[in-house]
């Protein structure tokens, strides 16, 4: 009777995800090698969706998918580490005896439940060129207007920029979080040695925050893979193309215009792949923390 | 809760003590406590600034003010636009959103709750991480990957456009967070309760029913209010799965613009309607948004 009840309590959530997350991916591993349209029958094509996709059939390759697929390296790399370097920065500050900690806390890890959407609405709000707040402030400081939606670099930085003030309290919250669990003692103790600050953080706080820094850091990469909300209400991909995030240009290629979603899976495949490697990273450093 | 005041206060004592032996000048402490105030500004900045938007009129919303009364004359235009006169849209959307999140909250958690109890309670052949790793790899899956089968599933389904249909994919992607939250919390749990339940000859199911989930309370909130703000906020599979009977409130907010062009005191208005629900709600599960956010990975 005991052995058998432990499977009851777990088997609805195992035939969920077989049946809305392993199933669902099957599917779309043989969609990937189809040459399936809205419409149209899919035969099979083996491999060649990827061959073109990677520019192994002897033609260019998809540049678009290279382009988007840049951009979006862009914004992970730049929106990790820049939420890795603020989170842990006001972490360390609010690791201090400072009044209404709690509060100011709630309110920062406030940006983290708002919808992606909105959030990109928010920033066409905050960005507007002739008169957002951004531009406002940066007249007033004598550096001039930037033309967030019409230059390609201040656009692809509004969009980085808006995910890391979505993103950073994330970072910070855990990361404040590690630093209280750091016993006292260590600090007392190590203070009989030196006085800096610095010193002290690079030897105790550090240290003793890195798993909590590498849960982050693997949680934000595979979080940022994914952007493609801010982009689609921040920049529409624009100017040009050139905000277009790799999950935006799968939705292009698969749920707009001719649907091709032979293509789109095959694309999705790729960035599946990536995906996969970071969670195994992720797996396997924690697995004894979830056995 | 708990914890924080548990690991803030003695450390607190400590360094206060510490300001006061070893530095004299206190104003290291005012610089931190400026910084923490700043970046607090920044977070809730862009929302005060939408807010302050959402009152004005067109005319008002491209000049740059943010003081109403003062600055400019504030207006209840915009939200007696979207909840008077063009109201229904906005109604039926924002029921659409709530029974579709409700759903998909109920749901998630149910299934959660077993399989956290489970993971955290026994031991399984297949091994417990493994089954872990199972349960999160939808949260790892960049979502864009499965929409076309979910298309393609749900068209031979009759599934588009409908509600079971959105609880369902939401169900899906907010599982995760119910099975971890909840197999942290029942981990923590003294097993002498349940071992005394079972000695007394109650059936796992009943210890789990009786013993268990009525202490698991705290634990079934926060579960429920997170699965309920990410069931809210997802936009891209509602965008591709719903039309008109069952497109939930993002779907408004996305296509403000390209009704009447951006009006930024109209978009500012349903910012503000989508963000608030699960901004408030956030308040409530403060201490659960570690552990709930990164999946029992970090203790909060």
């Amino acid at each position: 009777m005991k052995s058998r009840a432990k499977y009851y309590f777990l088997m609805p959530g195992v035939i969920w995800v077989l049946l809305f997350t392993l199933f669902p991916l099957v599917y779309s591993l043989y969609l990937s090698m189809t040459d399936f349209r809205m419409g149209r029958d899919p035969s099979f094509i083996g491999l060649q969706n990827y061959a073109e996709i990677l520019g192994l059939d002897g033609g260019g390759g998809d540049t678009k998918a290279l382009e988007t697929a840049g951009f979006t390296l862009f914004i992970v790399l730049g929106s990790t580490a820049l939420t890795l370097f603020l989170g842990t920065f006001m972490a360390w500050i609010f690791n201090h005896d400072l009044p209404f900690l709690r509060e100011m806390r709630a309110v920062i890890t406030m940006p983290l439940f708002a919808a992606p959407v909105a959030v990109g609405f928010l920033g066409v709000v905050i960005f507007n060129e002739t008169n957002g707040p951004i531009n406002n402030i940066f007249q007033g400081l004598g550096m001039g207007r930037v033309n967030w939606f019409i230059e390609p670099w201040p656009a692809r930085f509004a969009i980085m920029i808006t995910d890391v003030w979505q993103w950073a309290p994330f970072v910070f919250i855990v990361v404040l979080a590690a630093m209280q669990g750091i016993p006292d003692d260590l600090y007392e103790s190590a203070r009989l040695d030196t006085k800096s600050n610095w010193v002290l953080f690079r030897k105790i706080t550090l240290p003793m925050i890195a798993p909590a820094l590498g849960t982050v850091f693997l949680l934000r990469l595979v979080e940022t893979i994914k952007i493609l909300d801010i982009p689609t209400t921040l920049t529409r991909g624009g100017p040009g193309s050139v905000t277009q995030s790799y999950a935006f240009y799968i939705r292009e290629v698969g749920l707009r215009g001719s649907f091709q979603l032979g293509d789109a899976s095959a694309l999705s495949y790729l960035v599946l792949i990536v995906a996969i490697i970071i969670s195994s990273i992720y797996f396997w450093r924690m697995r004894a923390r979830y056995e | 809760m708990s914890t924080v005041a548990k690991m803030s206060n003695p450390s607190s004592q400590t360094m206060v003590a510490e300001a006061g032996k070893k530095r004299p000048f206190r104003w290291g402490r005012a610089v931190l406590l400026i910084l923490a105030l700043f970046w607090t500004f920044i977070a809730i900045a862009p929302f005060l600034f939408a807010l302050t938007t959402s009152f004005k009129t067109q005319l008002d919303s491209i000049d740059g003010t943010v003081i109403p009364w003062l600055q400019y004359q504030p207006t209840t235009l915009n939200w007696q636009q979207e909840f008077g006169s063009g109201g229904a849209e906005t109604f039926k959307t924002l029921r659409s959103s709530a029974l579709i999140s409700l759903g998909a909250t109920l749901l998630a958690t149910f299934l959660g709750t077993l399989a956290g109890y489970g993971l955290a309670r026994f031991k399984y052949g297949i091994g417990n991480a493994n089954l872990v790793s199972w349960f999160l790899s939808q949260r790892f899956l960049p979502p864009i990957a499965t929409v076309i089968p979910f298309v393609l599933l749900f068209r031979d389904l009759k599934l588009l456009d409908t509600l079971h249909g959105m609880i369902m994919v939401n169900t899906t992607f907010t599982l995760p967070f119910a099975v971890l939250i909840m197999r942290d919390y029942f981990a923590d749990f003294p097993s002498e309760l349940r071992d005394a339940a079972l000695v007394d000859g109650a059936s796992e199911f009943v210890t789990f029913w009786r013993v268990a989930l009525p202490l698991a309370t705290p634990a079934l909130v926060a579960s429920a209010i997170i699965c309920f703000a990410f069931s809210w906020n997802e936009y891209l599979f509602a965008s591709i799965l719903t039309n008109r009977d069952w497109k939930p409130y993002p779907m408004m907010v996305a296509g403000t613009d390209s009704v009447r062009g951006i009006m930024f005191n109209f978009v500012s208005t349903r910012m503000i309607i989508a963000v608030a629900l699960p901004v408030l709600l956030s308040l409530l599960v403060q201490r659960y948004i570690v552990r709930g956010l990164t999946f029992g990975a970090v203790k909060g």
